[in-house]
């Protein structure tokens, strides 16, 4: 089994007043998907930590994934799948802007170019 | 490294009927007729276990320039009218970016991926993105050579806009360094991932690959 956990972090800054329709969605709509692609979610944050009823929030959710072949695995399976781009064209109304990243902890690094 | 070359290139990827379709090596010899006197190069192999959406027969041919592939396209052509081929995939491009590793040897697979990126796609984010593509062999030593071409007619499923092409020291080297190092997986690939709003290809791509003749 690989040990290396490979991290994608999903960073949203919502729409003002948007944030908590966005954590809904994604947590309705988008985790149980993702689970079964093989992410496991670490958190999610909220920042500020206040519902704004006029102003934007970022929320960040972290997903952990087993190793390289673990990412691949996840994302062949979401590639095939037009749901999961239509989800993310379906909340375009919530969101302003947002990245995705993928990284791992620093003392994976070496290892994981080691290939 | 090198940054260029003066040679036109064309590459076909053939799909062939289950049964019934021509054998690489038919398909060898008659393109390899089809452009005598006129390619530099010549490669036609079955593809290896494992492409995606990369045909059963690979074509890479080289001419001095498109002129010799002009004289000779027709030619071609008709031979890929054969009714057993039910789809090809191709481009025809002028030798982009490119170098390879050094000590210099040719690899022993050689791979081809056909992309487009979507249109209306910022100039200044393509170059961004090729940028990427040529950054990955520093990071991949079993890559021995590379080359990003733009494409100048592209035929079959979409009309392709560039090629990415590499030779690998060998089968391994392109299923392990290649699709395993973070270079691909955590930065480049999310030019392809429909998950990342940096995407830019969203049409499928062509992986293809074979056993090369560096000759």
């Amino acid at each position: 089994m690989n040990t290396t956990k490979v991290y994608v972090t999903d960073t949203v800054v919502t729409k003002p007043g948007r944030a908590r329709d966005f954590v809904d969605a994604y947590l309705r709509e988008y985790v149980p998907g993702a689970r079964e692609r093989g992410m496991t979610l670490e958190r999610i944050v909220v920042s500020p930590p206040i519902w704004f009823p006029d102003e934007s929030n970022t929320v960040t959710a972290t997903w952990v994934l087993d190793g390289a072949e673990g990412w691949w695995a996840m994302t062949w399976q979401g590639r095939s799948d037009p749901a999961v781009r239509r989800w993310w064209s379906g909340v375009d109304d919530l969101v302003a802007q947002r990245t995705r990243c993928t990284g791992a902890e620093v003392s994976d690094v070496e290892r994981l170019a080691d290939v | 490294m090198s940054s260029g070359s003066p040679m036109f290139e064309v590459v076909r990827l053939v799909h062939c009927a289950a049964a019934g379709g021509p054998a690489a090596d038919r398909l060898r010899t008659e393109l390899g007729a089809a452009v005598s006197g006129m390619a530099r190069r010549v490669l036609v192999q079955p593809t290896l276990p494992g492409v995606r959406n990369g045909g059963d027969v690979l074509a890479h041919l080289r001419f001095d320039g498109a002129a010799e592939w002009r004289a000779c396209a027709g030619a071609v052509d008709a031979v890929l009218a054969d009714p057993g081929i039910t789809h090809v995939d191709g481009a025809e491009y002028d030798g982009g970016i490119g170098g390879f590793a050094e000590p210099r040897a040719p690899g022993s697979v050689y791979r081809v991926l056909l992309l487009r990126v979507a249109p209306q796609t910022p100039d200044a984010t393509v170059e961004r993105f090729e940028a990427d593509l040529l950054r990955m062999p520093r990071y991949i030593p079993t890559m021995l050579s590379w080359r990003l071409s733009r494409v100048r007619r592209g035929i079959g499923s979409v009309p392709w806009t560039h090629v990415w092409e590499q030779e690998f020291t060998d089968l391994d080297g392109l299923d392990g360094p290649y699709l395993m190092h973070p270079v691909h997986w955590a930065h480049v690939d999310r030019w392809f991932d429909p998950e990342c709003p940096d995407v830019i290809v969203r049409d499928r791509v062509c992986h293809s690959f074979c056993e090369n003749d560096p000759a």
